[in-house]
């Protein structure tokens, strides 16, 4: 067995939680059982690890099976990886029958065919998701296999996800190679990013619960927030406040849970405007701004904004487009005409 | 500028020092005034204004200073310190590293380092020459494994300097040097060491310096008004709401050139601030935001402020970025020093 395969094996049990080796190890399925009856896991990852690398090294394994491990290691815990979402699209409105050999014969060719030192594996997940790994050479230079960009392919979607992480001069090649492969004409990202992948998804296929508009003239059952937040000694407008508050939360929000970005960004270009006696700006030109937006978990820090007081309630729309929008990226200009104040973002 | 208290800060005699148990820096001391270092600072301050040209050689010196996060001390006034003695204090203090390090309370990893100290003084850091000049101390290490390769590193930076600190010196006795601000870049174990090690030869008292939303909005209209070369830069905020379910940071970053022609339409008198045309630009940016987002920045913590001059973070850290606004800067850290200490 290669020396650096054995080290990548190595190195990859290595990020695996001491708890979930076993199990990820049986789903890799290189080993045998009997194999792995012999490991010891509750000793030190080190020795595990060095232990896994001894037995791979009797069954001969390939870049290829370890590349199979490290797929499923990313796809076990893909948000330590930061993802760019991109849509594809073409004119014929009929969707090819999707063979994913035809699929991965394609996409390899393409790929080779401008950089022949790149290692490309599949694993086709549940819910018809592909999951890609490359692994980038130079032409001059063999596939180094810690550099690696990884793509979600959901194909009965146009929709692919992306996580890149090295240089940016492969995303071209890696994006002809998608949309050969998969029968499309072309490529663009959408504004939207995050490092977690189900939430991406969620938005994209709109599987998050949304705030439908069906008229409900009967308020809505309260629910134990409102009671949780409640100071004891409340006067009456506050109570009609603060559900006034919920209420317009959840209608702009929507029930559920939100899904998880960790981030917003907006590139301000719009006029600034003030109060008159003040006597300030009064430029015809942008007030050119760029407001970024961090939490662990944005969309529902955004959502407690208000009922925390620190922010009008409904929210401004430029927040609570982001899931339906499907993005995360803004830029805002000044729209023109009969309502000044309001905006567009292209 | 007013003076917010009456007399001058009394000379501390050998009792009420910190003990030794004490975290280093965070010792309170309880005074007759008031120890807030939210006292409403003058209401007016002059604008920070580039230095003199001819201090070309003195950017050269102080180069070092630039780029480097520095985290910011008030210090009480220096009871006999004298810098003709900066050499047996480099003695001394050396002596001190060398006991500390060997009591095991700083764990060596992989050999002796070796640690060289040395007190020097800046003398072109100063505001007027009413000011005592900074004094720089540094720790360097050397590996005495490769005596020969003697390549020395610097491994811990501290400097403590006076920018016009009349408020302060003027009333001060013979015997005290008036040192109000200390800056430190390097590790917090060295730190607590070279602190204790004053604390107990000139019995003056370190507190960590830090700054209000109040002192930061300062900051951001005074330095968006500093004239600067580099053409693409902006002023940005950071605000932090930390007790919601999920805490949430906000940065808000405005071009400098429109940062910039907003502060000239409010700024009055050149050369001069008020703390009214400071709220008039923090309003008229938090009112920007307000129209996009519908949040009241005004109800979050300002925690940072970034701009082309410098940044400063609510933590009492600050960072310099251009040579030609350090003294400026140091002006208002001093004052800011002062206002703690008393």
């Amino acid at each position: 067995m290669d020396e650096t395969v054995a080290e990548y094996i190595r190195r990859t049990v290595l990020k695996i939680p001491r708890d979930e080796i076993k199990t990820m190890l049986q789903k890799w399925g290189f080993l045998s059982e009997a194999q792995l009856q012999t490991i010891n896991f509750h000793q030190m990852k080190d020795n595990i690890s060095q232990d896994v690398v001894q037995l791979c090294e009797e069954n001969s394994a390939s870049i290829k099976q370890a590349a199979v491990l490290d797929i499923i290691y990313n796809h076990s815990y893909p948000n330590k990886r930061i993802w760019s979402v991109y849509q594809m699209n073409k004119t014929e409105e009929e969707t090819d029958f999707f063979d994913l050999t035809d699929f991965r014969k394609k996409f390899k060719r393409q790929l080779r065919s401008t950089l022949k030192n790149v290692t490309i594996n599949f694993r086709e997940y549940e819910n018809n998701a592909v999951w890609i790994r490359i692994a980038w050479g130079t032409p001059y230079t063999k596939p180094n296999q810690y550099k690696t960009s990884y793509v979600v392919y959901h194909s009965q979607t146009p929709y692919a996800f992306i996580s890149l992480s090295v240089l940016k001069s492969n995303l071209p090649l890696l994006c002809q190679a998608l949309v050969v492969a998969s029968n499309y004409q072309d490529i663009h990202e959408m504004e939207l990013r995050s490092h977690s992948l189900n939430s991406l998804e969620d938005m994209v296929f709109k599987r998050y619960s949304q705030n439908f508009e069906t008229y409900c003239p009967r308020p809505l059952q309260e629910s134990t927030v409102a009671q949780e937040t409640a100071g004891l000694r409340i006067v009456q407008e506050d109570i009609n406040e603060k559900e006034r508050i919920l209420r317009v939360n959840r209608e702009a929000f929507g029930d559920g849970p939100q899904p998880k970005l960790e981030f917003a960004e907006y590139k301000l270009e719009t006029m600034f405007t003030s109060d008159p006696k003040l006597e300030v700006l009064d430029k015809k030109e942008p007030f050119r701004c760029m407001v970024r937006f961090h939490s662990p978990h944005l969309l529902e820090s955004l959502k407690s904004l208000a009922p925390a007081g620190m922010a009008d309630a409904p929210l401004s729309p430029l927040l609570t487009c982001i899931p339906h929008k499907a993005r995360n990226y803004f830029k805002i200009r000044e729209k023109k005409g009969l309502f000044p104040g309001s905006f567009v973002s292209p | 500028m007013e003076s917010a208290a009456d007399g001058p800060a009394q000379p501390r005699p050998s009792t009420g020092r910190p003990s030794w148990g004490l975290p280093f820096g965070r010792a309170r001391r309880r005074s007759a005034l008031s120890p807030s270092s939210r006292l409403p600072p003058a209401p007016r301050r002059t604008q920070v204004k580039a230095g003199a040209a001819e201090v070309a050689e003195d950017t050269q010196r102080t180069a070092f200073l630039l780029r480097k996060q520095w985290t910011l001390y008030s210090v009480t006034p220096l009871y006999r310190f004298s810098e003709a003695h900066l050499r047996d204090y480099s003695r001394l203090l050396s002596a001190f590293v060398a006991a500390e390090k060997k009591k095991g309370l700083a764990v060596e990893i992989g050999g002796e380092l070796d640690i060289k100290v040395s007190v020097t003084s800046l003398p072109d850091l100063k505001g007027s020459d009413r000011d005592q000049a900074a004094i720089l101390v540094q720790l360097s290490s050397r590996s005495s494994a490769s005596p020969k390769n003697s390549e020395e590193k610097v491994i811990w930076s501290g400097w403590f300097c006076c920018v016009a600190g009349d408020e302060l010196s003027e009333n001060l006795p013979e015997a005290f040097t008036c040192l109000p601000l200390f800056l430190v870049n390097g590790a917090e174990s060295n730190t607590a060491i070279v602190g204790t090690w004053f604390q107990k030869t000139f019995d003056c008292c370190f507190r960590r310096l830090s700054l209000s939303p109040f002192n930061l909005s300062w900051m951001a209209a005074m330095w968006t008004g500093c004239k600067v070369d580099k053409p693409a830069s902006a002023t940005e905020l950071v605000f932090s709401v930390p007790r919601l379910p999920h805490p949430l940071h906000i940065s808000y970053a405005i071009n400098l050139e429109d940062a910039q022609a907003l502060w000239a339409t409010i700024q009055k008198t050149p050369g001069e601030i008020t703390q009214e045309e400071v709220d008039v630009f923090m309003d008229c940016l938090y009112s920007h935001f307000y129209r996009h987002f519908k949040i009241h920045l005004s109800a979050t913590k300002l925690v940072k402020v970034s701009t082309a001059v410098a940044s400063a973070h609510c933590d009492g850290i600050i960072k310099f970025r251009q040579s030609q606004y350090l003294t400026g800067v140091l002006m208002l850290l001093t004052e800011l020093a002062i206002c703690q200490i008393q």
